[in-house]
């Protein structure tokens, strides 16, 4: 995780200092970093701490299976929160249709370690689960993203449910039934970790790209897609770079979760419950910035534990968690990165000051 | 007298509407070309063309030794064509720094960050915006704007910088400060290609004018010789106009 908070290298002398973007949420480390810190703590913890250490070493329970679950699961959407962003945020593609890669990633590592099927160890299946989707995500990027807006959305959906339908449909994918990879017992550690270190690799390729020159003609993009090309950026280029970077980092993501869930089918890897999740945490944490996702997951992920997973008041949460889309997006669009690092009204720096003034 | 950029023959349709019919003329390294025409002339539509937002439907336009007519945008950029838009389009997320950066991390320059922020310093600088460097642009006013567009498109390094009415919505010390920013940006060696509506702007940088009028060259040549055309004035004031100024500064000379 330290790798990723690493100020930026010391400008040349006689030059003067980039600044950092505004749009990577620029003050807000600290409070991150706690964060952070408390994340790597858990997973450093985690294996010390599962039931069956805890009784031999008679130490108290931490962390259960489900609570390690619950940590795989963020990482596996921090994965893909941080992968929608590069083309939701960074470019300014809308796209609705990023569970395909998630599909894909998770069919072509399912194909790979089946029994019946390739038979590989598990871990290629994990190194080429990436591979399909970004090759799909290549060709059919080229023609999606010649639209834009909301009919860019429909054709991005459009298009997942349809890879959906087909993969559903061939017996060799395992038809409606789906395909088994074999289960590995008491392995959870394993996947949390094969997890965690997925997204971190998310987090780190975002920040490479959002320092480069390649992040700057992205944004470029987003802003206004004329003037970035009359300036130079190769905008088709660009596009379909990045739509290629989320698939495989979301078929990673698949992957892992393929051998992890020993089970995957139609309605699982195209789920339209993770598609729209991602969206709402990328949004929900703010879109565009390198923690933005990461955030956004670990809110919405405690809330839909918490609350939504509840069943007496389950019905309650699923308005209340569309209430708090639409406050986030007309208070706070930026999203709660925003509140710590921002220049809004809602923002830390504004209350601080806002405060100073009425004490004074 | 080296040519840097010759359109030949260039004609652009919009459904039944020719926006540009056969234009023909070159631009010397190192000149300062107006175009001029009344509205719906097709000025914006050639510079487009130029820049390769849009694709000529005939004709062919060189710049240097390249055949540009048909070539994507970014390509013409990276070989030194700059230019601005008449409705400004910054990048609006980002500070005016940034916006200058981006620049000069793509087109001609291609530099690495690191070094694409001090070209943006160099050219805010000369577009005397180095004070507002760390603004949001969302902060800036029109001529600012027009000022950081320019920048922009400077931070590229062009060979050719064209300049789609920078000047428009000035006020008189406005327009003096551009006059002088365009006039320096010229003397540091870039071709310069402009539209403008200001008369005073055309007189006062443009050696020779190409007048469009309805997508066909109406005439080319020096300012004054050209804005005394009558098919220029025409083009302009309309008919009963023309012939009443005619007669007029027809009577005065004679």
């Amino acid at each position: 995780m330290e790798q990723v908070q690493v100020p930026p290298p010391p400008s040349p002398p006689g030059t003067a200092p980039a600044p950092r973007a505004r749009v990577n949420g620029g003050r807000l480390r600290r409070p991150l970093l706690i964060v952070f810190l408390l994340a790597v703590l858990l997973v450093l913890l985690a294996p010390l701490t599962t039931t069956d250490q805890a009784d031999s070493l008679g130490v108290p329970v931490l962390v259960d299976r489900s609570q390690i679950r619950i940590l795989t699961t963020v990482a596996m959407f921090v994965v893909m929160a941080s992968g929608w962003n590069l083309v939701g945020g960074l470019t300014g593609y809308g796209s609705f249709g990023n569970v395909a890669f998630f599909g894909l990633g998770a069919y072509t590592c399912a194909v790979a370690v089946d029994v019946h099927r390739l038979h590989l160890p598990m871990a290629a299946g994990i190194a080429f689960a990436p591979l399909v989707p970004a090759a799909f995500a290549a060709l059919v990027g080229l023609a999606l993203l010649r639209l834009r807006g909301h009919y860019f959305a429909i054709a991005t959906l459009g298009t997942a449910v349809a890879v959906g339908e087909v993969v559903k449909n061939v017996d060799y994918l395992g038809g409606a039934t789906g395909l088994f990879p074999p289960i590995l017992h008491s392995a959870d550690l394993l996947f949390l970790y094969l997890m965690v270190g997925a997204a971190l690799l998310a987090v780190i390729v975002s920040r490479l790209i959002l320092r480069s020159r390649f992040g700057y003609g992205l944004i470029a993009i987003r802003e206004n897609e004329e003037a970035a090309s009359v300036i130079g950026v190769n905008t088709t280029a660009y596009k379909v770079g990045a739509f290629t970077v989320a698939a495989a980092l979301t078929g990673l993501a698949g992957g892992v979760f393929a051998v992890w869930n020993s089970f995957i089918n139609q309605e699982l890897g195209f789920s339209l419950d993770f598609n729209i999740q991602m969206i709402l945490m990328a949004v929900l944490g703010g879109a565009g910035t390198l923690f933005g996702p990461v955030l956004g997951v670990i809110v919405l992920e405690f809330l839909l534990q918490n609350v939504a997973g509840r069943s007496d008041v389950a019905v309650y949460a699923q308005i209340g968690l569309g209430l708090l889309l639409a406050v986030t997006v007309i208070f706070v669009p930026r999203g709660i990165v925003d509140f710590f690092g921002g220049s809004s009204r809602l923002s830390l720096a504004h209350l601080r000051r806002a405060l100073r003034e009425t004490s004074a | 007298m080296t040519v840097l950029l010759a359109i030949n023959g260039v004609t652009k349709r919009f459904g039944g509407v020719a926006a540009l019919r056969e234009v023909t003329f070159e631009v010397a390294e190192g000149e300062i070309l107006g175009v001029i025409g009344p509205n719906g002339a097709g000025k914006t539509t050639l510079l487009d063309c130029i820049s390769g937002v849009v694709r000529p439907d005939a004709g062919t336009i060189t710049f240097g030794a390249h055949e540009i007519g048909h070539e994507r945008p970014h390509r013409i950029a990276r070989l030194g064509v700059g230019r601005t838009f008449q409705i400004v389009k910054p990048f609006t997320s980002m500070t005016v720094r940034e916006n200058a950066a981006v620049g000069a991390l793509f087109g001609a320059s291609r530099l690495p960050p690191a070094r694409a922020f001090a070209v943006a310093d160099e050219v805010l600088e000369r577009v005397g915006m180095a004070a507002k460097a760390s603004q949001p642009v969302a902060s800036l006013t029109i001529p600012d704007r027009k000022r950081l567009e320019v920048a922009r498109a400077l931070a590229t390094r062009p060979r050719l910088l064209l300049l789609d009415e920078v000047m428009a919505g000035l006020n008189p010390v406005e327009m003096d400060e551009a006059l002088e920013m365009v006039r320096s940006v010229h003397r540091s060696g870039v071709t310069i290609v402009l539209i403008e509506h200001v008369m005073r702007v055309v007189v006062g940088v443009c050696r020779r004018v190409v007048v469009l009028h309805f997508g066909e060259m109406l005439a080319e040549g020096a300012p004054d010789d050209v804005l005394r055309d009558p098919r220029v004035i025409e083009a302009y004031l309309g008919e009963k106009y023309a012939k009443k100024l005619l007669a007029t500064t027809g009577e005065r000379d004679g």
